[in-house]
């Protein structure tokens, strides 16, 4: 799974979001690493929505604009937590081998 | 016309790189992003902004159907390299085309005809591998998107190469035109498994999906 896909779907764990507010929660998920534009944002989310990992939850009209919120699927869900558990395991298999001092360090 | 305005318009002009149907979908919902992401005052899209937005069109053109099989995945990787290789032949016949005349009028001196049907002869190889290419680019677009014709096109390009092949072995291509026929071969060997992959029965499914909830009778005369 790509990154910016695995950040999109961490973003809507927590519950829906609409476009703008996926692309703030992103950049603190990241640490302001990942920094999401309308492009690529759209071009996942079109795929991830294609691919049954998230769904349109609602739509509202602001300031004359539309904003439609997305939610995570149970298969996203699923998706979403096994993604997270692989890398988890590569992480503690990265830390384990480390030196003590600096696996500590990072931990 | 306000800044916000003059913004917006500039925006619509990049969200038309993308299919019409996204646009149907998400046109108005991207915009709404757009604007909210910009600065105070801004009224051109910005260079970064700008390449994401042509970016995320290029990844949608290019996205696969779904429920694409894995053989039809590397057939499609087979046959964008297989227009790579038919552009590097028609640089190769361009290049090589001082050295084949020179050769041929070495081993035919004073044959003006033999010069002449080289020369006839070079102007179809450019136009029949600059073909190839553009052929190419349209039947990787058609298959990823699961249209069955583009698999006919692919046989029949497939076909076109073993023929020229074929031809230029028996006139003795591979005295005069080494690397022509180097490149030809790398072209061969890129289409033979990317047209037996196509035509796999796993393939065949995705391009002529059962359709769904139509009777035999309907299919055949059709519905009313």
């Amino acid at each position: 799974m790509q990154e910016a896909t695995y950040l999109i779907l961490t973003a809507l764990a927590a519950g829906s979001q609409h476009g703008y507010g996926i692309i703030v929660d992103v950049s603190e998920i990241s640490g302001g690493r990942v920094r999401l534009r309308a492009g690529t944002l759209y071009a996942a989310l079109d795929r991830l929505r294609e691919d049954g990992l998230i769904a349109v939850d609602r739509e509202e009209i602001v300031d004359n604009r539309l904003r439609r919120y997305y939610r995570l699927t149970p298969e996203g869900e699923k998706r979403l937590a096994d993604e997270a558990a692989r890398l988890h395991a590569n992480a503690m298999a990265a830390m384990r081998r480390l030196k003590p001092g600096l696996a500590t360090g990072m931990a | 016309m306000s800044e916000q305005a003059s913004l917006e318009r500039r925006y619509r002009r990049l969200l038309a790189w993308y299919p019409r149907s996204f646009r149907r979908k998400n046109e108005e919902e991207i915009l709404a992003v757009l604007l909210a992401c910009a600065q105070e005052g801004q009224q051109r899209p910005g260079l970064a902004a700008s390449a994401d937005m042509i970016k995320g069109a290029l990844q949608v053109w290019l996205r696969p159907a779904p429920g694409q099989p894995h053989s039809v995945r590397i057939a499609i990787r087979l046959v964008c390299a297989g227009a790579v290789a038919q552009l590097a032949t028609m640089i190769m016949i361009v290049a090589t085309a001082g050295r084949v005349r020179s050769a041929i009028a070495r081993g035919y001196p004073g044959l003006a005809a033999a010069q002449h049907d080289v020369k006839t002869m070079l102007v179809v190889h450019y136009a029949g591998a600059a073909l190839g290419v553009v052929l190419c680019l349209v039947a990787t677009y058609a298959l990823m998107r699961g249209r069955d014709w583009a698999r006919i096109v692919v046989a029949a390009d497939f076909g076109w190469i073993t023929l020229n092949m074929l031809y230029t072995t028996l006139q003795g291509g591979a005295v005069y035109a080494p690397a022509d026929m180097v490149a030809g071969t790398v072209e061969w060997l890129l289409f033979l498994p990317a047209c037996v992959l196509l035509f796999t029965a796993t393939s065949g499914r995705f391009y002529q999906p059962e359709p769904r909830g139509v009777t035999a009778w309907q299919g055949t005369f059709g519905t009313m």
